[in-house]
């Protein structure tokens, strides 16, 4: 299906799931990004560095078909919003804090994403199935590399099981969100976009966690997130962030860079 | 806490279909598991292999003796160049003598 | 054989082209130099990305911020490919960290500096790498060969560095006169570390890196080069180095206002602009993650 096909309510949805999922990505690349050069260890540094840099990857290709859907650019899209412009989903505001964290955070984020790529993988609109099919191939490394420091921090010992737990409980709600946060998603379902609403997609993700999580005996998800999922009201955070990521482009606006 | 030392993993990698496994460098992980996604970083971030053998160096059997590997006698009959120079001369005979050679002889 | 007429051999093996790997037999004091060179090289890769790193976050355009995270994740990179070959000569590299980040060991000058604009990010991922490169690719020939197949690996990976770094550069010259100003003083504040960067003239007669073919290139060998390419590269497109005696002779060969060895030794000593700052932020970041390191050299093994 072309967007010429889609009905003005359904092309609206799909640019705000479009533009959700970009600044999702968008932000965790950037977050992640901040490991570079002061990883645990240098091995783990190179990792975490292409786990970041695909982020920004797959950030660039969601811009991409947002902007042939809607107008505009990339660049533009990504750069060019105040901080309460950003949809970006409530996991995504907290800043990199300590490995513990980032391990949490991105083990969420990899797993819901994972979910919601699922529930596009046969979109009725092609370009983005096109998209989700090569996310999902890069994806399939961060899956691996998440689960195992999950692993190895959840039995490594006192310490470690303690900061990752206490990571995950402060995370969760937040969590939430990434499957959350996206009107219209009922008529993205009915048209095919989705395959099914996000609350289905976020039962069977936490479902598919659930064995993990009992098994390495981590907290797990309150029954419901309570706020705005994708804004507004940005963190102190986010805000330092956009300061750090629009810098340059606002100390000289015609410039081309 | 105790800890088990980081080990040494040597990777090899093919560049492109068909060709050989050859070694590449060598990283440090605490397991198999990261090392062998250490390996698909440092060997292959660059979508520069198709393949990778990611193998503890305690594993590899080493062997660099001279009186194995670059033993003195003449082996020149294990090798095409032990042939060379002797089939041109006598090539060369032959083909004289039955008028086969340059300028009709 | 005795010892000192071993020596001689090795000293004769590697003068005429031969090659040492980790499993020789090698003198002590080759085993001492090789490690030094190649754990200041490793030292230098590692806070080399700290003047870079703070401009990850500002990258103006996506792919600009793809290109510089590329490239800072190859100088990690770079890194632990170094600490590696220096690790199997014997040196431990946790031993090599703390004696980096107690300002026990060196890195190379052009990493104590600041840097103050998105400019300084072209200006170094294309000059400073550039004179970087020009001793890199010598080294490919060492007489350590495990360091010298690194060295082809790490120029490899460099090349597309210039490229990113000259793309920044002409990028600005060709943008608005803001763009041309910041590149223009980038250039002026960079120019003399540049210069300091391959170090004094040496007597090669003396110089042991050198007769052991550890390296085999004398320092003003690389400056004379890195000038010959990028002296002309730099001023084609507009930009003029900030040396008023810089230009070549009738030889070809390149003279300049001699750069200030005093400034050098103090810097890489640990009293450059931006030395303590960095090292204690590398202090910082290590003690914290030291939990991780625990860890995963503790948790069971995995299937």
């Amino acid at each position: 299906m072309s967007a010429q096909a889609l009905e003005t309510p359904v092309r609206s949805a799909l640019g705000g799931l479009l533009l959700a999922m970009a600044d999702d990505e968008f932000v965790l690349g950037y977050w992640d990004s901040e490991w570079t050069g002061i990883a645990p260890v240098l091995e783990e540094d190179v990792a975490f560095a292409s786990l970041a840099q695909d982020e920004i990857g797959h950030a660039q290709a969601l811009y991409q078909l947002l902007a042939d859907l809607e107008g505009g650019d990339p660049d533009e899209l990504a750069y060019g919003r105040p901080p309460e412009g950003y949809r970006h989903a409530r996991l995504l505001d907290h800043p990199r804090t300590d490995w513990a964290f980032s391990v949490a955070r991105r083990f969420l984020y990899d797993t819901a994403d994972a979910a919601r790529l699922d529930a596009l993988a046969a979109s009725a609109y092609e370009p983005l199935a096109e998209v989700v099919a090569k996310m999902r191939r890069e994806e399939t490394y961060h899956l691996l590399h998440m689960h195992a420091w999950v692993e190895r921090l959840a039995t490594g010992g006192e310490e470690p099981r303690a900061r990752l737990a206490a990571a995950l409980e402060r995370l969760w709600p937040d969590a939430l969100c990434v499957l959350g946060g996206i009107d219209g998603d009922d008529l993205l379902a009915q048209a095919g976009v989705l395959a099914e609403p996000m609350a289905a997609v976020r039962r069977r993700w936490l479902a598919g966690l659930a064995p993990e999580l009992a098994r390495l005996d981590l907290p797990g998800p309150p029954d419901a997130h309570t706020g705005p999922c994708r804004g507004p009201g940005r963190t102190d955070d986010f805000r330092w962030l956009w300061e750090q990521f629009t810098m340059v482009r606002r100390s000289d606006p015609e410039a081309v860079w | 806490m105790s800890g088990q030392p980081m080990q040494v993993y040597e990777v090899f990698r093919r560049e492109r279909e068909g060709g050989p496994m050859q070694h590449a460098g060598n990283l440090l992980a605490p397991d198999p598991e990261l090392a062998r996604h250490y390996a698909r970083e440092f060997y292959g971030r660059r979508q520069e292999s198709v393949r990778l053998w990611i193998v503890p160096r305690s594993a590899i059997l080493d062997l660099d003796d001279p009186d194995l590997l670059q033993p003195p006698f003449d082996r020149s009959f294990k090798k095409p160049a032990g042939y060379s120079t002797e089939i041109k001369a006598k090539l060369a005979e032959a083909r004289s003598r039955a008028g086969t050679g340059k300028d009709g002889e | 054989m005795s010892e000192s007429a071993r020596v001689q051999e090795f000293n004769r093996h590697v003068a005429s082209g031969g090659k040492v790997e980790a499993t020789d037999w090698m003198p002590e004091e080759y085993r001492r130099a090789v490690c030094r060179f190649v754990e200041m090289h490793a030292n230098s890769e590692l806070m080399g990305v700290l003047p870079e790193r703070e401009w990850i976050l500002r990258a103006p355009t996506l792919k600009r911020k793809l290109a510089l995270s590329a490239k800072v994740q190859d100088e990690v990179g770079h890194a632990q490919l170094l600490y590696r070959v220096a690790e199997d000569l014997g040196k431990p590299r946790q031993a090599m960290l703390a004696d980096l980040l107690a300002g026990r060991t060196k890195f190379h000058n052009v990493f104590h500096y600041p840097t103050e604009s998105w400019a300084d990010v072209g200006i170094i991922a294309w000059l400073v790498d550039a004179a970087a490169i020009v001793a890199q690719q010598a080294l490919r020939e060492s007489s350590y060969a495990p360091y010298a197949r690194t060295m082809k690996k790490i120029c490899w990976e460099e090349s597309v560095h210039i490229l990113h770094g000259r793309d920044v550069v002409l990028t600005m010259v060709n943008g608005t006169a803001r763009q041309r100003a910041l590149v223009q003083d980038a250039l002026e504040r960079w120019w003399g570390p540049l210069m300091q960067m391959h170090g004094p003239r040496t007597d090669p007669a003396k110089d042991r890196d050198l007769a052991w073919r550890i390296k085999n290139k004398d320092n003003e060998t690389l400056r004379q080069e890195f000038l010959t390419v990028y002296v002309p590269r730099i001023r084609e497109i507009g930009l003029e180095p900030p040396d008023p005696e810089l230009r070549q002779d009738d030889t070809g060969r390149w003279r300049y206002t001699e750069p200030d060895w005093k400034e050098l030794y103090a810097v890489v000593t640990g009293h450059g602009p931006r030395s303590a700052e960095r090292l204690a932020f590398r202090r910082l970041h290590y003690a914290e993650t030291q939990w991780v390191r625990d860890t995963i050299m503790a948790a069971p093994v995995a299937a």
